[in-house]
């Protein structure tokens, strides 16, 4: 209660219908893809011909550089469509779902050693769900983070809770956890919301710790927690993935097989009812939200309001779909007004308490919205803009009303720094 | 799209929406006078943002307003529409304007105004101000923190060094009054107060600890005169204090993880 009161963070007004059940449905979707994270750009070989009969985890394409690093199939089916950008970049690769196929299972008995656990993780399709921090990319095939940060709450809008993604799948999560310990030398910390442990205490020789933190955006945001508790730089990559998933390497290690379904909330204005469904990985959201959108033209939105993208598929780490209204572009303004708007970019960011709270009260806010907008890399890297990707700042371009673009400023000068230290 | 509303024009409302009680006050017992002076100040100001708009594309603000009600009630009394003029549009161009407006300024621009009004012309008297005015500064303060527009730790900051002075008997009484305007009006500006929560409580600190130094060791000087110097050289040294509270926080994390 103290913590709704003066806890950092800020509440969202954004309406949504409320879920109409309350067990999450198993929805397969028939037409499913692998695509890349928004703006991520990964050069690919296909592994299977357009046509080609594959089964649930069977390798469909793999990175040109290490071919161990391999994207299965969500569910049985038949590839529809391999599309690919000039460069053999990744566009998306379209298949059709095939009832009663079969499921491919894995050989886990190598996963004892570290070198066979990453070879298990990269064959099995695990290793796009992990992301490094800086720059926000698939980890290297070898890398060894300084910390692997497991985010067991999510306080986006409309985020399904993972705990209830995790309810029963406790020992699956130890394991996932455990495991996890043999891939870095540092901690395995779990941010959760407070309440039961998710784990025993001492697990991974007492590497495993849980984090409390509070309940508001963006509290919860993989970003602001690293920045907090692991800041990651050049030398120190910091992974982090979520606590689903993690539970799903566990199930990979029993079984050999790694589950496809994940829980996702679908939520917006433009429904009639909200949605909790477990579905697969690329899933098709025109599908997902067929007969439960409002009538009129609408946007559907892999993940939340805040940092979501327009798309056809539910992109590789999302667990949210969002469906909204679709603005009419209306009368264009003025040439004046556009010429006025368009004149002194990035605009000025004015420093107040809701740009403060939009970045949780973790950073000097103001300072660095300052350093990002005048490309200010030294001092941004100094505050911590290494720990940061743009869905940690969705919720500060939202308060800001969309003008100031953090976000892409971010991607520009992640980028930036990237190319200075690869060179 | 869904979108919030906190951009440069609704910080400037909110900051307009603290001054109305102080306004209000203000053109109540100031009567058809001060109706003139806010007229003349809102008049030069338009013509400057309309000017810039024009030759540089610079979009005007609703902070003018605020700029010109600050002017209007903390200028030096009897100047004249000539002086007045040219005392704003040096506070508006150099001050803000010629940076590229409100929101990259490093000082208020009714700072500057009135730094060049009370230096340029010395022979003229600085206002003197009813009760009823003085005490409207509380509820614009009161709004402004609420509506996080501005700082609470300047104001709470100032506050508690000029209470210290007071209670120590180096701050006479006689100032609190003007000291508490021009903190609320020009001291406690969102843009050009400082930007950190260390550097906010350094920000508020400074300013009271050079009205005390003024009021004690300025002899002859009106305490409007006092605290619009106090504001000038604060805003002057915030930047400063800034780079001090960044160093800091870096230097904290640095121990803290061994890296940043």
């Amino acid at each position: 209660m103290l913590d709704l009161v003066f806890g950092a963070g800020l509440t969202l007004p954004i309406p949504s219908p409320p879920v109409g059940m309350t067990y999450p449905e198993d929805v397969i979707t028939q037409e499913a893809a692998i695509r890349t994270s928004s703006g991520l750009t990964l050069r690919v070989t296909p592994l299977v011909e357009e046509g080609a009969l594959v089964r649930q985890g069977a390798p469909v394409a793999c990175l040109r550089d290490t071919p161990d690093v391999q994207f299965v199939a969500p569910m049985p089916g038949r590839v529809a469509r391999i599309a690919l950008q000039p460069g053999r970049k990744l566009s998306e690769i379209v298949l059709f779902r095939e009832t009663g196929g079969d499921v491919l299972t894995h050989d886990v008995a190598d996963a004892t050693t570290e070198q066979g656990l990453r070879r298990l993780m990269q064959t099995a399709g695990f290793w796009p769900l992990l992301r490094r921090r800086p720059f926000g990319r698939m980890p290297a095939d070898a890398e060894h983070p300084a910390a692997i940060i497991v985010m067991a709450t999510d306080t986006r809008p409309f985020a399904p809770d993972p705990r209830h993604a995790l309810k029963d799948r406790e020992a699956a999560f130890a394991r996932g956890l455990h495991t996890l310990t043999m891939l870095t030398d540092g901690p395995v910390l779990v941010c959760q919301q407070p309440g039961p442990s998710l784990f025993d205490r001492g697990l991974g020789d007492g590497r495993v710790r849980a984090v409390d933190c509070g309940p508001r955006h963006p509290q919860g945001s993989a970003g602001i927690r690293i920045h907090d508790l692991a800041p990651a730089t050049i030398e120190t990559p910091i992974w982090d993935l979520h606590a689903e998933d993690v539970a799903a390497l566990g199930d990979l290690l029993e079984t050999g097989i790694l589950p496809m379904t994940r829980l996702v909330r679908v939520a917006g204005s433009a429904l009639r009812e909200g949605r909790l469904i477990h579905t697969q990985s690329g899933a098709d959201l025109r599908e997902l939200t067929r007969r439960i959108v409002t009538p009129g033209a609408h946007v559907l939105t892999s993940g939340s309001p805040l940092d979501g993208h327009e798309a056809n598929w539910l992109a590789p780490r999302h667990r949210q779909v969002t469906v909204l209204p679709r603005q009419n572009r209306g009368k264009s303004p003025h040439w004046l007004v556009s010429a006025l708007t368009r004149s002194g970019l990035p605009t000025p960011v004015i420093p107040t308490a809701a740009l403060t709270q939009a970045f949780g009260a973790a950073l000097p806010a103001a300072p660095f919205v300052r350093a990002l907008s005048s490309g200010d890399d030294e001092m941004a890297i100094k505050l911590g803009v290494l720990s940061l990707l743009e869905e940690d700042l969705g919720l500060a371009d939202y308060v800001l009303g969309g003008e100031a673009q953090l976000a892409e400023l971010l991607r520009g000068m992640l980028d930036r720094i990237r190319t200075e230290f690869a060179a | 799209m869904t979108r919030g509303l906190w951009n440069r024009e609704t910080v400037a409302l909110m900051l307009l929406a603290a001054y109305g009680p102080l306004a209000l006050f203000w053109l109540l017992y100031g009567g058809a006078e001060a109706f003139v002076r806010l007229g003349l100040a809102l008049l030069v100001l338009a013509v400057w943002h309309l000017i810039f708009m024009l030759a540089r594309a610079q979009p005007p603000s609703f902070a003018a307003v605020a700029t010109a009600l600050a002017v209007a009630i903390l200028a030096p009394e009897g100047l004249g529409v000539v002086r007045l003029a040219l005392g704003i549009s040096f506070g508006a161009v150099m001050g803000e304007l010629v940076f590229g407006g409100w929101g990259r300024n490093v000082v208020h621009p009714a700072t500057v105004a009135l730094s060049f009004l009370g230096f340029g012309f010395p022979g003229f008297a600085w206002p003197v101000f009813d009760d009823p005015v003085v005490w409207a500064a509380i509820p614009a303060a009161l709004i402004g923190v609420a509506t996080g527009a501005m700082p609470a730790a300047v104001l709470v900051a100032a506050v508690l060094v000029g209470a210290a002075g007071t209670g120590t008997g180096v701050l006479p009484d006689s100032v609190w009054p003007a000291a508490g305007l021009v903190l609320v009006l020009l001291v406690a500006d969102p843009v050009t107060s400082a930007a950190t929560t260390l550097g906010r409580w350094l920000n508020g600190a400074l300013y009271a600890g050079l009205i005390i130094l003024f009021a004690t060791g300025w002899s002859g000087a009106a305490p409007v005169q006092i605290a619009v110097a106090a504001a000038l050289l604060t805003s002057l040294a915030t930047p400063l204090l800034d780079e001090i509270a960044l160093a800091l926080w870096i230097a904290q994390r640095r121990r803290r993880h061994g890296r940043n």
